[in-house]
């Protein structure tokens, strides 16, 4: 049993955040297409005033634009994913007092000492974390809408189990990493995973 | 109480990998790959033709054949009749009982239509927004080929509900097609049509939207892109005065260019372009094509 639960806990963290990045990636995707927009336009004006480069404006419509801005999302979710991802593979199976030991010490040092890099990261897994609970609730509640008490009350479960047991577990694997060894690429996966955070409470 | 926890654990791990398989497009392909390999029915390809930028669609259906303009507040019976190949009144009828029943937005009553009345009731009480990605968000995964069904007919009601840019009668310079460029040369497809218009005439918005982009280079000159929602958007180029911003929100029949001989254009004319899930399609699909005379003069 403690070997299924080494194999099995882990993928169901790794989903729970793949789902949350979906969810949140999902909410930006509009602001995405309006960067490209702005981008496209920037660039249209440059390379239009030359015979050469002219055929490059109608290479770009606007279903290329829609493409790239669908593509920069996608990209940015699957990003997003694999730094969320990597501390939780290392997963380790404590005794519930041994993690909650582990997490007041963890959450002392960083009050002592609270670097960015020990807090971007668990404060981005938690938020992430949080809305794919909210999403995977969701999903629960709407697929039981012929019974709708049992799918309130089955949807509110989900969600109180997820955040308790999972997203509680995933946030604190993170800082275990994060106070473990330097984080992965410092500011390019704040900025990275940040935007999603704040998504996800949208 | 140990053992316990394992299995609500182990319930929970199967719930986030279930929503994982139909809620993110790693599962999406997944999903595609499985049912390649198994030769079944996937409800993956809406997701997949969202990350490719086009409209879902298990076939392409043919446009209805127009005898006259479409009967004002019918024209999203006309999208739904275009792809369930029923008579147009029979579900202008079908879409008024349902807006009654379910007191929901054309969206609600559209998704009625398309996946049954009780999710669309399920989906229209509780949805934030009365959109039909707010109303889908709603429904379980079972129901992702039926949605996308019913945006399409949301998109093509709006394609039919467009008005148009210039005075009916403005004669028509060049098609929707491929053709010889009177500019570069050579066989190309023109992606809008060319009205031949004076400069300086009042070009207004087929339909309330946003502006998306109001911009200017050599090739398409001033130019307007407006985004009607729905998976609408049109596009105003060779202008010669721009009268709206990009984020401003415009009306149906708003002024917004006028329109001059910008860009790469041999005289003053508008080219107009329709985009339907941003694919470029011909207006003239829409709505009926005699109205508008072909006659030669300026194009781009």
């Amino acid at each position: 049993m403690q070997r299924l639960r080494w194999m099995v806990l882990p993928l169901g963290l790794c989903a729970l955040v793949a789902v949350g990045a979906h969810a949140s990636a999902d909410v930006l995707g509009d602001r995405i297409l309006w960067a490209v927009d702005r981008v496209d336009a920037f660039f249209d004006a440059i390379f239009s005033r030359w015979s050469v480069t002219a055929p490059l404006v109608d290479w770009v419509g606007l279903s290329q634009r829609v493409f790239f801005a669908r593509g920069v999302a996608l990209l940015w979710e699957l990003s997003a994913d694999a730094l969320l991802i990597l501390p939780l593979i290392g997963y380790e199976e404590r005794a519930v007092p041994a993690e909650l030991a582990l997490a007041r010490k963890l959450l002392r040092k960083t009050a002592r000492k609270p670097l960015p890099s020990r807090i971007v990261g668990p404060l981005c897994t938690a938020a992430i974390a949080i809305g794919g609970a909210r999403a995977v609730a969701h999903l629960v509640r709407s697929s039981l809408f012929r019974a709708p008490l049992i799918a309130h009350a089955l949807g509110g479960a989900t969600l109180f189990l997820l955040v308790a047991l999972f997203a509680s577990r995933a946030t604190l694997r993170s800082l275990e990493y994060a106070d473990s060894r330097k984080p992965l690429l410092g500011l390019p996966s704040a900025v990275l995973l940040i935007p999603l955070a704040i998504a996800a409470f949208a | 109480m140990r053992r316990a926890l394992s299995w609500t654990e182990g319930a929970l791990v199967a719930l986030c990998l279930w929503a994982a398989w139909y809620r993110t497009p790693a599962g999406a392909l997944l999903r595609t790959v499985g049912s390649r390999v198994l030769g079944l029915h996937t409800s993956a390809r809406p997701l997949l033709a969202y990350y490719s930028a086009g409209a879902y669609s298990e076939k392409p259906p043919a446009p209805l054949p127009l005898r006259g303009p479409v009967p004002p507040g019918e024209a999203l019976a006309y999208g739904a009749a275009q792809l369930q190949g029923r008579p147009p009144r029979e579900v202008a009828r079908d879409l008024d009982r349902l807006r009654r029943e379910l007191k929901g937005s054309d969206e609600a009553a559209v998704l009625a239509l398309f996946c049954g009345e009780e999710p669309a009731r399920w989906a229209s009480e509780r949805a934030r927004g009365r959109d039909l990605e707010s109303l889908a968000r709603e429904l379980p995964p079972g129901y992702a080929d039926k949605v996308a069904r019913a945006s399409e007919a949301i998109m093509l009601g709006a394609a039919y509900s467009l008005a148009w840019p210039l005075p009916a009668a403005t004669p028509v310079t060049s098609p929707f097609g491929p053709r010889d460029h009177p500019v570069l040369g050579g066989s190309r497809m023109h992606n809008g049509i060319d009205l031949g218009v004076p400069a300086h005439t009042e070009v207004r918005a087929v339909a309330a939207g946003v502006v998306r982009r109001a911009s200017s280079d050599d090739s398409n000159g001033r130019i307007v892109i407006l985004d009607h929602g729905r998976g609408v958007t049109t596009l105003y180029c060779h202008n010669d005065a721009l009268l709206v911003r990009a984020g401003d929100r415009v009306e149906r029949g708003q002024i917004i260019s006028r329109s001059g001989n910008t860009g790469r254009s041999t005289g003053p004319h508008l080219h107009y372009q329709l985009e339907l899930a941003g694919q470029p399609v011909d207006p003239f699909r829409y709505r009926v094509a005699r109205a508008h005379p072909l006659s030669p003069g300026p194009t781009d």
